[in-house]
């Protein structure tokens, strides 16, 4: 398991607290069902650094969710095996008592989840739970210095008349205004690394806009790390300073957006950004969907995860995609894929597609 | 079980027998109407002991304490035994003549009847009082009398009066043209028909009643009632006595309540009642299953118990030993009868086959054996005055002959197999073997039987006029020891059959002869000139098969092991006699 | 909310006069002639015909229910009868509203016969109400929290064993074991609590106990399922990631959510309960509704039987209304309207 990785991992220093603000090394995360073993997340490495933002991107079953959950010990307490490291200011969270983890869940890492309405509790109110989230973390603070902070921090994150909605219950709230309650809570507590787990995806297009402004703006204000999951790499473009692709839950490409965006190395990221609607494009003939569907985690195919999909793995002598695993091999500046095409194929790839893969960063500026 | 699903159709409709007043009574006949020799109980048993409490357990709650409304067997004689004393009442005695011989109680002796027993009379003795000290008076005996006429108020009570006490009736309803001392309509007619003179009570009736002082002993119908105490059906549960024992406080329906002495009463007037506990405590809503476990374990105050639950058949195994000794086993006054629906089984032959091919026995066994039931040979009960089995069904097997009976069938020239529809109050495992049993026996004689198990309102349905079932299941017992309150209510056809009901002739038995020595029992002054005429009835009953004799129900009881002086008393219709029984302390 | 709860109350009554419409029909349409019941063994037709105009049978059925209504409202007399009120006064029977009736059986109102078994059906139901609800509660969250482990498949189990066994059996082997043979309790006896508080409890105790253990295993089950459902909800993973204390996540979040619609159901089980455990009071003697109900049936005493059948058919009527009355307070999402 670790030759695999040894591309990235070659230098990484482990446990020093100079280095980035969050390090995740080799982490697993297995839950096993009568079928069979699942590994959601089979081996993945990367780092965020304070006030970046990685953008994690994948179909659904990718093992983005599980990854993010993971590394705030969200899986302790189920079925799930973990293995790994993930070092946060050189702690190893995985290594930390579940008190120690409640200590840092919600104050040091926040997240926001997907969907705002279900995220949020029925029976309280907004104010309620943003409260709670305040007072767990400062229990000496009084109620109503609680409850002017939440005020102030719905002010903030663009809530109209915080003192009367703070009394509001989330259904009486619209989508975009819950999802900002959700980032207000996320936020009370000034988190080093907040975790947004496709926080636009159940928003219509305006409002998703909208929160990624904010998350945007707030980050610069909080100076904190961000790793956004999502499905969308027009999002990614958007904010996200590195991007980590994952397929079949392992990373199949990562890198620096620009890098990433401008020459993408893996097909799987190819297929991704083919698949994206753009709007630079005065009309598309049509999107070009990844074929088939994305591989069960019990059983993957032999070789390259990737391979059945894989519309160039004949270029690949001796049907290496299926028999071979690739290593995420280092691709030109700070860009790993796992990926056994060659440099000369793949600039032959992309050079021969119909569009330029890297006008996706623009997409939705 | 059987006996829980006919006691619950049997509630249901009042018009069944099984919950009324009976009584048994010597086979002989007894004295009537003579200042008859009072000897049936001594009042003061030397070695029985006074004091302590009694318990009395079981399971229905009492619908009422009122003596006019009272008609169930159980009812009458706690009444009698405890708080409404009557003219006459039967003695505390196991003895069949005894038990059906009527003593002095409130009167002087046992009635003198005169002007072909059209008139009769009592004198109230001395001393006798109720509860607040006064006097009993003759007014009280008539007031009490009166009180069963106002059948819109007191209802549920036994009726006989009615047709009796020398009172116009009124020309549309039938009915008489006194209705009692709440509205007092005719009450000039009724001050005619019962009067008063010092302590002396005439009756007046408009036809023979030799019988009357029976009547007067076997029901409490004819007790005297204080009026000032009287408020009618608001005083269901009032108990105001002149009997040994008084309610203390009052009676809660479904829990019971406490008798405790009643210090106006006094042994000196009254040789019947021994009343020797302090106190009885009457308690209800007890389970069988759970109450005689008590009683078998014995402990506390099941010791000072008598229950009239009946010991259920998951119980039998443990009556052995000491427990076996505490048990009695007595031949209640009921008598299960089968009926042929003789508007259907027009073939007196066919009628015949199926009293041949009876099986009695695989009834019985079925039904929990020899413990709950004896073989019947008669519609009337061993202890009624002029008791005889019946000559075409004395001979014949307990088994049944189903051999025979089939020779008989073909001789009839019937088609066979005859179907028959056998209806019954089922819906027990118990009662349906039991009926499956008579099936079982009565397919092997060449008939092919449908069993028709009812469930509910059984006797609504066999009562309608005109029903389709060729055979149903009958229980009866006598209101007094005598066959004028079996034979007529069963059999005379004249005020049973209407065009929409059987009344209790089930099955449309209509014969002349038989209605017409009715009458003539009924014109005859003394009862056991009268009983002859009944049993020459019995006999044509018989020839004619209008009924086939099944079995006489048994009650299987358990007393405490302190109980003292228990007799099983027929009078007393089997139920606990509180007369003469005592605890040991 | 006000006028919800005034238009609640007045569709409830709507229904009550529906369900004693119906009951009326069914008696009419019952083979047994209450007049006769009310006269004697032997009973000529003239005699049942007079009974039945005294009890005012022989009306239409309509006029009846009219009368049974005008009743409930204003209170009634039995017999209904301007001669016998005038001579006999003391012999009428009077029926202050709510009269449900008259039994002639048992001469006696229905409501005089109902009014002491309330308190008893009432005690029984509330202290069976009590154990159920934190027995079959606390088992149940022990059970989700403990899912596919020892304990849940025990508690779920012995739940289900004890809902198998029917009642009058667990009451039967309770009260013959536990209070008879072995005598590890008092016979239970109902001893109002006005009288005696502690005898009162006492008394309840193995009852109770029989009863509560009819709906135990159901509140087990429903509390385990709604608190699964409420365990993979995504607020709980919220809260969790707020970095709330497990135990502070199970009752302010978790149970919060699971036991809102546990409200519902025992809403309604108690209302019905309230209206007599026929079973449980008729195998401990509790002198109850439920015990006069089966007297009642078997007996063919209709008025009684039409009387409960109200009186239990209001208590649920007036259960339902508070259920949703106070759904709406405990669930913010339901407006009542």
């Amino acid at each position: 398991m670790t030759t695999q990785n040894t591309t990235l991992n070659a230098d990484r220093p482990t446990g020093n607290s100079a280095g980035p603000l969050l390090q995740v090394n080799d982490l697993h995360v297995h839950f096993p069902t009568d079928d069979g073993l699942v590994k959601s997340v089979d081996g993945v490495t990367f780092d965020v650094e304070a006030g970046k933002t990685l953008g994690i991107v994948g179909e659904s079953g990718s093992g983005k969710s599980v990854t993010s959950q993971a590394i705030m010990g969200l899986h302790r307490g189920s079925s799930a095996v973990t293995s790994g490291q993930v070092l946060l200011d050189g702690e190893d969270l995985m290594e930390a008592s579940e008190s120690r983890l409640r200590k840092l869940r919600g104050k040091d890492v926040a997240m926001i989840f997907q969907d705002p309405l279900s995220a949020m509790h029925p029976y309280y109110t907004v104010g309620n739970q943003i409260i709670e989230a305040y007072r767990v973390h400062h229990p000496d603070a009084k109620k109503h210095e609680a409850r002017e902070k939440t005020i102030d921090m719905l002010s903030r994150v663009g809530i109209p008349n915080p003192k009367v909605r703070v009394d509001s219950y989330p259904h009486q709230f619209s989508g975009g205004m819950r999802q900002r309650a959700m980032v207000a809570m996320a936020l009370m507590n000034d988190p080093k690394l907040l975790i947004a787990d496709e926080p636009t995806t159940a928003l219509d297009v305006t409002v998703q806009a909208q929160i990624l402004e904010l998350m945007v703006d707030l980050q610069k204000e909080f100076h904190s790390a961000i790793i956004i999951i999502t499905h969308d790499l027009g999002v990614v473009a958007d904010i996200a300073d590195d991007i980590m692709v994952m397929y079949g839950g392992r990373a199949v490409e990562q890198g620096d957006v620009i890098d990433t965006f401008g020459q993408p190395q893996h097909p799987y990221t190819w297929g991704l950004l083919n698949s994206m609607p753009r709007l630079d494009q005065a009309r598309q003939d049509r999107l070009d969907p990844i074929p088939g569907n994305p591989p069960s985690l019990i059983n993957l195919p032999p070789g390259c995860a990737f391979s059945p999909r894989c519309t160039y793995r004949d270029r690949v002598p001796g049907d290496r995609c299926r028999t071979e695993e690739p290593e995420l091999f280092a691709m030109g500046h700070l860009q790993h894929a796992r990926c056994f095409l060659t440099e000369a194929d793949r600039i032959e790839i992309r050079g021969g597609s119909d569009q330029d893969p890297s006008a996706g960063q623009e997409a939705q500026a | 079980m059987t006996k829980k699903t006919k006691s619950i159709s049997v509630i249901a409709a009042v018009v069944a027998a099984t919950t009324l007043a009976a009584c048994g009574g010597s086979s002989s006949g007894g004295s009537t109407g003579s200042s008859g020799s009072a000897s049936g109980g001594s009042a003061n048993n030397a070695s029985a002991s006074k004091g302590g409490t009694l318990y009395y357990t079981s399971n229905k709650p009492r619908q009422t304490w009122d003596p006019q409304r009272t008609y169930t067997g159980e009812g009458i004689s706690l009444e009698g035994r405890l708080f409404s004393r009557s003219l006459v009442q039967f003695p505390v005695t196991s003895d069949l003549k005894a038990s059906s011989t009527p003593i002095p109680d409130l009167a002087t002796n046992t009635g003198t009847k005169s002007n072909g027993a059209k008139t009769w009379s009592f004198t109230l003795k001395d001393g006798v009082k109720w509860q607040d000290g006064s006097p009993i008076t003759c007014a009280d005996v008539k007031y009490g009398t009166s009180r069963t006429f106002a059948t819109d108020v007191i209802t549920g009570g036994p009726n006989y009066i009615l047709s009796y006490l020398n009172i116009p009736t009124d020309k549309k309803t039938g009915l008489p043209v006194y209705n009692g001392p709440y509205k007092k309509a005719g009450q000039s007619y009724f001050d005619k028909a019962v009067t008063c003179s010092g302590k002396t009570i005439t009756y007046h009736f408009n036809k023979a009643w030799p019988d009357f002082n029976l009547y007067l002993a076997a029901l409490r119908a004819g007790d005297p009632y204080k009026q000032s105490q009287d408020k009618g059906n608001n005083s269901n549960y009032t108990v105001f006595s002149d009997g040994p024992y008084k309610l203390q406080g009052t009676w809660t329906k479904g829990q019971g309540g406490t008798f405790v002495r009643n210090p106006e009463w006094s042994s000196k007037t009254d040789n019947i009642r021994k009343a020797l506990p302090d106190k009885i405590v009457f308690q209800e809503g007890v389970t069988p299953e759970i109450g005689v476990q008590q009683m078998i374990s014995d402990s506390g105050t099941a010791a000072n118990t008598v229950t009239t639950n009946a010991i259920p058949p998951a119980s039998f195994s443990q009556i052995t030993g000491a427990v076996a000794k505490r048990t009695i086993n007595p031949q209640s006054p009921f008598t299960e009868y089968l009926v042929p629906n003789m508007l259907r089984l027009k073939n007196p032959k066919v009628r015949e086959a199926l009293a041949i091919a009876l099986d009695k026995n695989a009834y019985i066994q079925a039904g929990g054996g020899s413990k709950m039931y004896a073989p019947a040979y008669t519609v009337t009960a061993p202890g009624i005055l002029g008791f005889k089995k019946n000559a075409t069904f004395s001979g014949l097997p307990d088994s049944g002959d189903p051999a025979k009976a089939k020779a008989l069938l073909k001789s009839a020239g019937v088609k066979m197999p005859y179907p028959i529809n056998l209806t019954y109050p089922g819906g027990t495992p118990t009662s349906d073997k039991q009926f499956g049993a008579i099936a079982a026996a009565w397919g092997q004689a060449g008939f092919k039987v449908t069993l028709n198990g009812l469930t509910d309102t059984y006797y609504n349905v066999v009562q309608k006029a005109g029903s389709t079932w060729d055979v149903c299941w009958g229980s009866w017992g006598a209101d007094w020891p005598a066959m004028s309150t079996v034979i007529p209510p069963l059999f005379d056809s004249r005020p049973n059959l209407t065009p929409t009901t059987t009344g209790q002739d089930y099955g449309s038995y209509k014969s002349a002869a038989v209605n017409k020595l009715i009458d003539k029992a009924a014109a005859q002054t003394d009862v056991n000139a009268a009983a002859k005429i009944y049993d020459q009835i019995d006999a044509i009953l018989g020839q004619d098969y209008a009924y086939i004799p099944l079995a006489i129900d048994k009650f299987y009881r358990i007393n405490g092991s302190n109980i003292t002086g228990y007799v099983n008393n027929p009078a007393e219709a089997m139920y606990p006699d509180l007369g003469g029984i005592g605890v040991k302390h | 909310m006000f006028a919800y709860i005034i238009r609640r109350v007045f569709s409830g009554i709507i229904m009550l006069l529906l369900v004693s419409l119906v009951t009326f029909i069914l008696f009419f349409a019952s083979p047994v002639n209450p007049a006769r019941l009310s006269c004697g063994k032997i009973c000529s037709p003239a005699l049942i015909e007079q009974n039945s105009k005294a009890l005012g049978y022989d009306k239409p059925m309509i006029v009846q229910w009219g009368q049974f209504v005008k009743g409930i409202v204003a209170g009634r007399e039995f017999p209904e009868d301007a001669s016998l009120r005038k001579s006999a006064p003391e012999t009428i029977a009077t029926c202050p509203a709510p009269c449900l009736g008259y039994s002639p059986l048992n001469a006696e109102t229905v409501s005089s016969e109902l009014g002491p078994r309330i308190p008893v059906s009432a005690s029984l139901a509330l202290a069976a109400f009590v154990l159920w609800m934190v027995f079959g509660i606390s088992f149940g969250i022990i059970a989700a929290l403990r899912r596919g482990k020892f304990l849940d498949k025990l508690l779920v189990s012995a739940a289900l064993v004890a809902y198998a066994f029917p009642t009058f059996f667990i009451g039967l082997f309770i009260y013959q074991f536990i209070a008879l043979k072995w005598g590890l309790f008092p016979v239970p006896v109902y001893t109002p609590l006005t009288q005696d508080p502690l005898l009162w409890l006492q008394g309840l105790v193995l009852p109770a106990i029989t009863l509560a253990l009819v709906y135990l295993a159901g509140y087990v089950r429903l509390t385990r399922a709604f608190m699964l459902e409420s365990m993979g909800e995504d607020y709980l993973r919220t809260a969790k990631a707020k970095g709330l204390a497990p135990r502070k996540i199970l009752f302010k979040h978790t149970l919060r959510a699971a036991l809102t619609p546990i409200v519902t159901q025992a809403g309604l089980d108690l209302g019905l309960l309230l209206g007599g455990a026929i079973i449980t009071e008729q195998v401990f003697n509790y002198p109850g509704v439920g015990k006069l109900a089966v007297q009642a049936a078997t007996t063919y005493d209709l008025p009684t039987n039409v009387g409960i059948v109200i009186l239990i058919a209001s208590f649920v009527v007036v259960a339902n209304i508070i259920v949703d009355v106070l759904y709406g307070l405990i669930d913010p999402r339901v407006t009542l309207a």
